[in-house]
Formats: C-alpha cells, structure tokens, sequence
C-alpha cells in the first residue's frame, strides 16, 4: 500500500503505523458536565465501516507527522490524504 | 582528577571504499543540529536565517546551502530543520546560538548519526535495492532530501547531484548500515 504524504509525495506503507479513527483528534472537554459519557464514546464506540474510514497514521520512518488518510477498508484505496493538524485547525483547535 | 585521556572516534574511524566506479566514504568533519520552531516563532527563526546565513529556510524534503561554514539547511519535518556544517573548535550548538541567538531550539546531533557519501554512476541502482523511495533525478532531484527506510535502518537521504548522496543513520547500527551499502553495491557491480 502506498500513501501519499501531502508534503512528500507517494511513501511505503513500512513507513508507517496505524493509530486508529481519526475521530480521536477530538478529545472531549473534561470540565463539561457529562464528561464522562463523552469520555466514554471517545474511548470505546467506534463505527467500524465496510466502507469509507478516516484514520489517524503516524509517518514514524519519515518526517514523524500525523495524518488523516481516508481509506476504503474494502478494497484499501485510499482516496484522500491530509496533515492532522490542518484537520485538527479547520475543525477549530487553535494550535 | 582523572588520567584517562579520551580520544574522539567517528563511527567507522573514518572508512574509505571503493568498488569499481562507485565510492563510499565516512564523513567526518561536519557537526549536525536539530532545530525546533517555538510555537509561532517561524518568521523570527527565518528572518535570523536569512541575516546569518544569506539564505531561507528551505521547505519540507529540500535543502537550502550557505557558504557561511559551508551549511546546509535540511527541511525534515513541519517545525524542524537540521543544520550540517563545517565542524570548528567550538561546541555546536554555541556556534548556532552565536549566529540565530534563540530563535529556535538547537540540539547537537553529530555524535548521534554516522554521515556517510556513496558516488559513482551506478550508486543510484545500489541504493534502489534497499530504499523504498524513488531516486531517479525527476523525481527526486539534487538537494532533496528525506528520512526513511533501509534494510529497516532509519536513514536520512540527500540527494548532492551527479549520482552523489549523503546518507546518515544512527551511529549505533553504523556497522550495520555499512554492511547493507556494502553488499548492494557488490550486488549491482
């Protein structure tokens, strides 16, 4: 499998590892007041797609960035390719 | 107070090979530092770059020379550069903090990476068997450079033109890492 890095072009997937759903960016506020049930659904439901997946992987032999790459978990294309932190930003974190 | 004089060693005490046409050398007259970009303090670092060194900060997976200590600036991740340069008497990271001040995070590298040059005309096709990455010059042309894979040795590779790379990996598997370049240039020879 190869995946294109968006700053350095198509890497080895041996270049990498998986973390996991990219939902996982979104670490829920601790001080709200049903903390813990968001806590749980951040640490243990997750959709399992046959299908389209957005995922979290880390170019640890490479330049050691995150990425969100969206993955078809069927047929293992991957069809988009961005910087974590760019998504983290976009979806509001202010760094 | 101690007797025991310490002598420096490079991490291949220097090696020097030749097989046919292509050359592979142990560099080891150059210090490297790491530079980290405080939160937000990009355009400080290289306003400090381009006064210092007459050059700019080169862009992830490009380097950026200066002839000030013949240095080359690597751009190896978002927020991180190294910096190869002529060594001197002084103490690496002085030497950077006497040019750039505290504009970024310095830390000495250079006893922590074997630097090594493999040339010739048919080091491209010995470093093709153990680097997933693609190396031919339209693809990866001179002053590129980036960090992956060989033989499962975490390598950083830069392209220097005419079928010249500098490649660096850790100091503690040098041995190894020489051992890998060895055998894949007998093998394409």
């Amino acid at each position: 499998m190869i995946i294109d890095h968006p700053l350095l072009g198509p890497r080895d997937v041996s270049e990498f590892v998986y973390l996991g759903d990219a939902s996982l960016i979104n670490r829920p506020d601790s001080q709200n007041e049903n903390a813990a049930k968001h806590f749980y659904e951040y640490l243990y439901l997750r959709e399992n797609p046959a299908g389209e997946h957005r995922e979290l992987w880390y170019h640890e032999h490479g330049d050691r960035s995150w990425l969100v790459v969206t993955r078809d978990t069927l047929t293992h294309k991957i069809t988009r390719v961005e910087l974590a932190r760019d998504t983290a930003l976009a979806a509001g974190r202010n760094k | 107070m101690s007797d025991f004089m310490l002598k420096v060693r490079s991490p291949l005490d220097g090696i020097e090979l030749t097989y046919g046409d292509v050359a592979i050398r142990e560099i080891t007259d150059r210090d490297i530092v790491s530079i980290a970009i405080p939160l937000g303090g990009t355009e400080t670092l290289s306003k400090a770059v381009i006064s210092a060194y007459q050059t700019e900060l080169p862009a992830v997976g490009r380097c950026a020379k200066s002839h000030v200590d013949n240095a080359h600036f690597l751009g190896m991740a978002p927020d991180q550069y190294f910096i190869v340069f002529d060594r001197s008497g002084s103490e690496s990271t002085d030497k950077i903090t006497s040019k750039l001040g505290k504009t970024g995070y310095f830390t000495d590298q250079s006893d922590s990476w074997v630097m090594m040059r493999i040339g010739g005309p048919k080091s491209r096709t010995a470093l093709e068997r153990i680097c997933p990455i693609d190396l031919h010059p339209t693809v990866f042309p001179e002053e590129s450079v980036t960090r992956t894979l060989m033989e499962h040795l975490s390598t950083i590779i830069l392209s220097e033109g005419n079928d010249h790379y500098l490649l660096l990996s850790a100091r503690s598997s040098a041995g190894s890492f020489l051992q890998v370049l060895q055998k894949s240039v007998e093998n394409v020879l």
